[in-house]
This record gives structure tokens, C-alpha cells and sequence, in this order.
């Protein structure tokens, strides 16, 4: 397929989705399903996943595995709050980068130079992250200290002095709030365009609009700069990179940290939310942060995807629990395109050869998709409210069922996870 | 050529281990014991109190400082010696504690949060000899006290409260983990509400189902939530979030509305002045009285085995009057507490 037939079927596949979600929407009433709440409390929980997968993507697409993201971004967590709460914003964000960075920085010394197993060393800065933090809040915010005068604790920091700045869209999300009105409106996908964007608009955090530009710049860097081609080589084959003069091991090593660097930036994001660093605050955002970035294939767009489905839905979740129930529909009408689509190509194949080779698994295929498609709507007609365990999990559940669709055309970087010792060919 | 790769190898793996090494001594400071006072000698006829606090430790400007606060009016008071530990951020060490502190000589024993309810079991059985108490669960073994707050008349009152200053009829309620203990507080809340107007609209929310305990950590997700109910118009949330309940406070400046805080007096705690404007009262939890009592108690030669209830006939729980925002209907406040104390009204515990 050629670079603008992509582009298209992106295209389409977004129309598809909006019209979906605005259909269901209308058959539903629950007005959260495109509400501008709902799209901007997606924003706010996808932005950390978005950079802490952006990070796995940065150490991954240069060989080295980065399970450590959540140590990582524990520690860019902390530094935020220790600067944030005396010097400000700026502070809390370059604090928070550095952080991030430092345990990049030990993750490429333990990987890169010492050739330590990728696995361990992440674990290691997993267990060292929430570890080290402990131990400096114990420290510098222990009992009659200036910094618990100011509202720390063994487990928080002092608030941050300077929020960073919001932004919105002018006329349109403020001021007049043209979208807001629209939205309020109910009409069938005008308001539903309307209620998205201004989610996307309204009442912004700074970073929110750094990170989202931080994907096609990363895009940029690896896939258009030398730079980016010499890292991706040492990703899939060091040795040959080695071959042709690359230094493999800085490469590695600046990889490697900026990987760091991304997922403090997510911590970062993390304390500007709740204006304070609060213990345990990543819950995990690291790991799901590296599964967003495994759904993408290795690849910034399909990270951007991951990272936005999983914020979209826990964000529904939190708002909305009755709105949960209408994924069934919604998942329902997935698989009634997904099925036409196979009958339509059924019909129209012209090699019967191949037909009866792939016949029968496509037919079972097939026949799952139709069950699969009646139960849902069946669960859609006659549950009314989903038992609260179900709703929690619902985020969970979605990302692996979406992760299981797309993971059967994964392909990872040929080198990813790979001890490279220069000079030793293999 | 052999030689050199092994001895690589050997470097990889020792760095390796050196950093394994690092992570766990991390891990253990982290957890590790924050001694406040070494015990001076082993003096016959002391008092000599342990107190194991819950994940969050000192300093967490709620329910574990509470707890030090009784600790501390023993101390002064009663004349006794005191040491308190903290667990590792996972908790996964608070077995540990106990028995270190069983170990030097501290009885009686406390343990804070319901978290310590199994290890309090298998400790007491390991050391007949010693008392221990544990907050928030109930006794499990002859020689451990159950100290248990009556949460759902607190937030019966808190429910009144925020039922009779929301002008819209719409009120919510975010909890931070869906267990029995944050249940408690829902449970009384309706009720308090509903005691008000009938026909009032609650929202309830909780962010992490039982066992997932980042619903107390987790101020974004609070936030959220709370917006939600603000945005379809409730004037007032309670919350029983911990930490997450950062985020309602926020949600609740944002909208200009106003907001319900819980277990310490949170309009002091909190020390964001923006945040401290909308926190109407809070839902106070003497966690220090419980403590303190239970002490005291102990040095008359009380037993375990029991279960003690602070509640509202002894001011184990309550609201806050800082910020003065409740002071209008006091009378109304006042009158519901006396009947409950009277038993006029029984406030349920589960929702």
C-alpha cells in the first residue's frame, strides 16, 4: 500500500469510528460517550501513558529493553515535586527531566556497558525508584522541617508553587465558546465533533500540548535525521551499524536516557495534576505505557492510538459508569463491519486455489465474529448497569482484547533485548 | 579470546548483582524503621508503647498522624515510652514490625489501618504475653482490642450537613477503593441525605474496586470524578479518598462549589489556600482519642478480646467546625447527633 493510501484509510477509519461513537451515542443517551468532560479527562490520563510509552519507544527502537519506564517515572514524580514546590513550574519540569534521565542514565550503564540481562536492570530501577524516593522524602521532609511546614509529608510534597499556564482555543472553546454551545446542542455528530475538540481544547495544561507534539517530532528524529536511522540500525542490527563506523554504545546510551528523560516528563505531568507528588501516584502508568507502545507496533502513531484508548476508556469509566454498558453495542457494530467486510471480500475473490486453502479458519473466523457480534448486542439489550467490578476493569479488558486484534502483525526491532558487545559479530 | 568474554560475563553479572543489591538496600530504607526514640534500658514497670503505622507513615497529615497524636498525649501524659515504625510503601513488611517491636519489649502493640488485621492475628498468636490493638478491624485473637469508629455516623451528620447547604438537591460522593471500611462512609452519607429531602440526587463513585488500593493515591482520577459531579450540577462532594481526595478539593475550586473532607480536619491540613475555601467541613475520625483510650485503659489493666466502638456519643467521631461554614444549622447538626446517640435513629453501615 502506498504512503497516501495509509493516510486514507487513517482517515476513514477516524470518520468511522466519530460516527460510531456518535450513533451510539444517540441509540445509548448517554451524552458522556462524546461529551468534551469525558475527551478531556481522556487527555489528562493518556498523556502520561502517551510519554512513558514514547519512552519505551526512544530505548526499544535502539535495542535496549525499558521495563524500568515505572522507576523511571517514579523518580521524575519526585523530582518534580521537591523543585516544583520551590521554584516553580520551570523547575518541576527540567527536576523532573533530569530524574527521569538519571534513571535512564543507569539503566544504559547496567545495559550498554556492563551487558547486564535488559530485563533485570529495568526490574532492579523498578524496585530503586519508589525505593530511593522513600528515602529522600524521609530525609528532606521529615517532621520540622521547612519543607513539612509547607504541607510535606513521608509519603508527599508541598504543593507546587506556580501552576503552569492553561491554554484554550480562543472564540472557540472560550470566550463565546462556540464548540461549547454546539455541543450542548445534542445534535446527532455536530455535537459530537463539537464535544471532542473541545475537550481537546478547552482549559489546556501547557504539557499536554508539549507532549502531543513531542509524537511527531519523534517521528521526525527517528525516521527522517541520520541520527534517527543510525539509532533504529542499532535497534535491528548493531553489528552491521557497527560495520559501517556507528557508535553503537553512545547511540545506545543517548537512547537510553532520553527514554528516561520521556517518562520523567510523564511523572512531571503526573505532579501537575495533582500539583504535589503524592506516593504511588504512577500506579502502574509505566507498564501500560510500554503495552501502548507494544499495541503500536514500535511506531509513534499506533503508540499515540494505544495511549488514547486506554485514557478514553478509563476516563469513561470514572465519569460514566452507565456509559460502559454501550461498548457492547459499540463492540457489536465492530464486528457486524468487520463481518461484512470479510463476506465482501469473499465474494469478490477471484482465486479459488487460495479459497479452499484459507477456507476453513476463515469461516470459523467468521462464524466466532457473528456469535461474538449477537451476545454482545444481546448483553447490550438486557444489562442495564454493570456490576462496579466489571466497570473497573472494563479499561483493562478493552486494552487486551484490542492488544490481542493487533498484536497477530507485531514485528519488534530485530535486536530489541539484545546484549551487543562491540567487535563480537554474530 | 575465551578468557576475555568470561571475564565480561563476570563483570555483567556482578554489576548486575551490585545493582539488585542497590535497588533492595533502596527498597529498605524506603521501608525501612523510622525510629523516633532508641528505648533507654529494659526498667521494670514502664509503660512501653509500639505503634505501627499504615502505608503513607508519619507525616501524612491524616490518619497515621492522628494515631502519633494519641501516641504522643500518652507519652506526656501517662508517662510511657513510645516507638513507632513505619512499612515499606507496599506494606508488604508489616508483619515484621510488629514482631520487631514484640521483640523489644513493647506492650502493648498497636497496629494502624485495617491492612493489619491478619498480621495482628498471627502475631498475637505468636506472643500471648503482649496486648495489641489494631485500628479500624476487629479483634481477631484474646489478647488484641479492636479499636472501631463508628464512620457512618460521622458521615450521617456529614450527609445532613451537605443535604441541607446544597441549594441544587444534588450532592456526591467519590470513595477511593470499593471495601466494606469506605462503605461505611457511603452508607451513612445517603442516609444522612436522604434524612434531609428525600427525593435528593446522590452521585456515588469509586475509583479502584476492593484490593486496589491506588484509589487513595490517585488525585487525578479524584478529580475526575468529582468534575463530573459538578458538571451535572451537584453543589457539595464528600469524599473517603485519602490522598485522591486532593483532586475532589480541586474539582470543587474549579466549579466554584464546595466540598467535604474527611478523617483529619482538612481544612487545616490541607495547605493550598485555595483548596482550604471550599472544604465546607470534614468528617473528623478521632483516631488520636482511640489510641489514647486504648492506652489508658491498658495501664488499668484492661484485656483484649473485645471490640471498642468510638462513636458519637463519645466524640470518636464528628465534624469539624473550621472556616465556620456549618455553624448556621448547628441546631440541625446537633439534634440529628442526639438522636442518634439516643438511638432515635440507627444509621446503617452498609449501603
Amino acid at each position: 500500500m502506498t504512503r497516501v493510501g495509509k493516510y486514507h484509510v487513517a482517515l476513514v477509519g477516524v470518520a468511522v469510528l466519530l460516527l460510531l461513537l456518535s450513533l451510539v451515542r444517540l441509540v445509548s443517551g448517554y451524552d458522556d460517550i462524546t461529551s468534551s468532560g469525558t475527551f478531556a479527562a481522556a487527555l489528562l490520563l493518556a498523556v502520561p501513558i502517551g510519554l512513558a510509552g514514547l519512552g519505551g519507544l526512544w530505548a526499544e527502537r535502539a535495542g535496549v529493553v525499558n521495563i524500568g519506564l515505572e522507576g523511571m517515572m517514579v523518580l521524575g514524580t519526585w523530582f518534580a515535586g521537591w523543585a516544583g514546590y520551590q521554584w516553580g513550574a520551570v523547575a518541576a519540569l527540567v527536576a523532573g527531566l533530569l530524574g527521569g534521565a538519571l534513571g535512564g542514565l543507569l539503566h544504559a550503564i547496567a545495559t550498554v556497558t556492563f551487558g547486564v540481562d535488559h530485563i533485570i536492570s529495568g526490574v532492579a530501577i523498578n524496585l530503586l525508584g519508589p525505593g530511593v524516593t522513600r528515602f529522600l522524602s524521609e530525609v528532606l521532609y521529615k517532621e520540622g522541617t521547612q519543607a513539612a511546614e509547607a504541607g510535606a509529608g513521608i509519603t508527599s510534597s508541598p504543593a507546587i508553587t506556580s501552576p503552569p499556564p492553561r491554554v484554550s482555543l480562543p472564540l472557540l472553546s472560550d470566550g463565546p465558546d462556540l464548540l461549547g454551545r454546539l455541543e450542548s446542542t445534542h445534535w446527532f455528530l455536530l455535537s459530537d465533533l463539537a464535544g471532542i475538540l473541545r475537550g481537546l481544547t478547552h482549559n489546556v495544561n501547557m504539557l499536554v500540548v508539549l507532549a502531543v507534539l513531542l509524537l511527531p517530532l519523534t517521528f521526525f528524529v527517528l525516521w527522517r535525521t541520520a541520527f534517527g536511522l543510525r539509532l533504529r540500525s542499532a535497534g535491528e542490527n548493531p553489528w552491521a551499524a557497527e560495520s559501517l563506523g556507528v557508535n553503537v554504545y553512545l547511540i545506545k546510551y543517548v537512547a537510553v536516557v532520553i527514554s528516561g528523560a520521556f517518562a520523567g516528563l510523564g511523572g512531571v505531568f503526573l505532579v501537575f495534576v495533582s500539583t504535589k507528588y503524592v506516593e504511588g501516584q504512577t500506579a502502574g502508568r509505566g507498564f501500560i505505557g510500554l503495552a501502548a507502545m507494544i499495541f503500536g507496533n514500535w511506531r509513534p502513531g499506533g503508540l499515540a492510538a494505544g495511549a488514547a484508548l486506554f485514557g478514553y476508556a478509563d476516563g469513561l469509566q470514572l465519569r460514566s459508569s452507565g456509559a460502559v454498558t454501550s461498548f457492547f453495542l459499540f463492540g457489536a457494530v465492530l464486528l457486524l463491519i468487520y463481518l461484512g467486510q470479510q463476506v465482501r471480500r469473499l465474494l469478490a475473490s477471484g482465486e479459488p486455489a487460495e479459497m479452499v486453502t484459507r477456507g476453513a479458519r476463515q469461516y470459523t473466523m467468521m462464524a466466532a465474529a457473528a456469535a461474538g457480534m449477537v451476545v454482545l448486542f444481546w448483553l447490550w439489550l438486557t444489562v442495564d448497569q454493570l456490576p462496579n467490578e466489571f466497570v473497573f476493569i472494563t479499561p483493562h479488558v478493552l486494552t487486551l482484547i484490542v492488544l490481542l486484534v493487533a498484536s497477530q502483525r507485531l514485528r519488534m526491532p530485530k535486536a530489541d533485548g539484545v546484549s551487543y558487545r562491540r567487535g563480537e559479530q554474530h | 579470546m575465551l578468557g576475555k568474554r568470561f571475564s565480561r560475563m563476570a563483570v555483567g553479572t556482578v554489576a548486575g548483582v551490585i545493582l539488585m543489591a542497590a535497588a533492595a538496600c533502596g527498597g529498605d530504607t524506603g521501608g525501612g524503621t523510622t525510629a523516633s526514640e532508641a528505648p533507654a534500658g529494659e526498667s521494670e514497670g514502664t509503660l512501653k508503647v509500639g505503634l505501627a503505622f499504615d502505608i503513607g507513615g508519619r507525616g501524612d497529615k491524616s490518619f497515621n498522624d492522628a494515631a502519633y497524636a494519641g501516641l504522643e498525649k500518652a507519652k506526656t501524659e501517662l508517662g510511657a515510652e513510645i516507638k513507632e515504625l513505619s512499612p515499606a510503601s507496599d506494606g508488604s513488611n508489616r508483619g515484621d514490625l510488629l514482631r520487631q517491636l514484640a521483640d523489644a519489649g513493647y506492650n502493648p502493640i498497636i497496629g494502624v489501618g485495617f491492612a493489619y488485621g491478619e498480621d495482628i492475628k498471627k502475631t498475637a498468636e505468636e506472643y500471648p504475653d503482649i496486648q495489641f490493638a489494631v485500628v479500624d478491624s476487629a479483634s481477631n485473637a484474646p489478647n488484641v482490642t479492636g479499636l472501631l469508629f463508628a464512620e457512618e455516623q460521622g458521615s450521617y451528620l456529614a450527609g445532613v450537613a451537605a443535604a441541607t447547604k446544597a441549594e441544587s438537591g444534588h450532592v456526591g460522593f467519590v470513595g477511593g477503593v470499593e471495601n466494606d471500611l469506605i462503605k461505611k462512609f457511603e452508607a451513612g452519607f445517603v442516609a444522612g441525605v436522604k434524612s434531609v429531602k428525600s427525593d435528593i440526587k446522590i452521585d456515588v463513585k469509586y475509583l479502584t474496586p476492593d484490593g486496589d488500593f491506588s484509589g487513595f493515591k490517585a488525585p487525578d482520577k479524584g478529580k475526575v470524578a468529582a468534575e463530573k459531579m459538578f458538571q451535572d450540577g451537584a453543589d457539595i462532594v464528600y469524599h473517603a479518598a485519602g490522598d485522591s481526595g486532593l483532586g475532589v478539593f480541586q474539582a470543587a475550586a474549579a466549579a466554584k462549589k464546595k466540598a467535604i473532607g474527611v478523617d483529619s480536619d482538612q481544612r487545616q491540613t490541607v495547605k493550598e489556600s485555595n483548596l482550604q475555601s471550599v472544604i465546607m467541613t470534614s468528617m473528623l475520625k478521632r483516631v488520636d482519642v482511640g489510641v489514647f483510650e486504648f492506652i489508658k485503659a491498658f495501664q488499668g489493666g484492661a484485656k483484649g478480646g473485645t471490640n471498642i466502638t468510638y462513636d458519637l456519643k463519645v466524640d470518636g467521631v464528628g465534624l469539624a467546625t473550621t472556616g465556620g461554614e456549618i455553624d448556621d444549622i448547628k441546631d440541625k447538626l446537633d439534634a440529628a447527633k442526639k438522636d442518634i446517640v439516643d438511638g432515635k435513629i440507627t444509621v446503617p453501615s452498609k449501603p
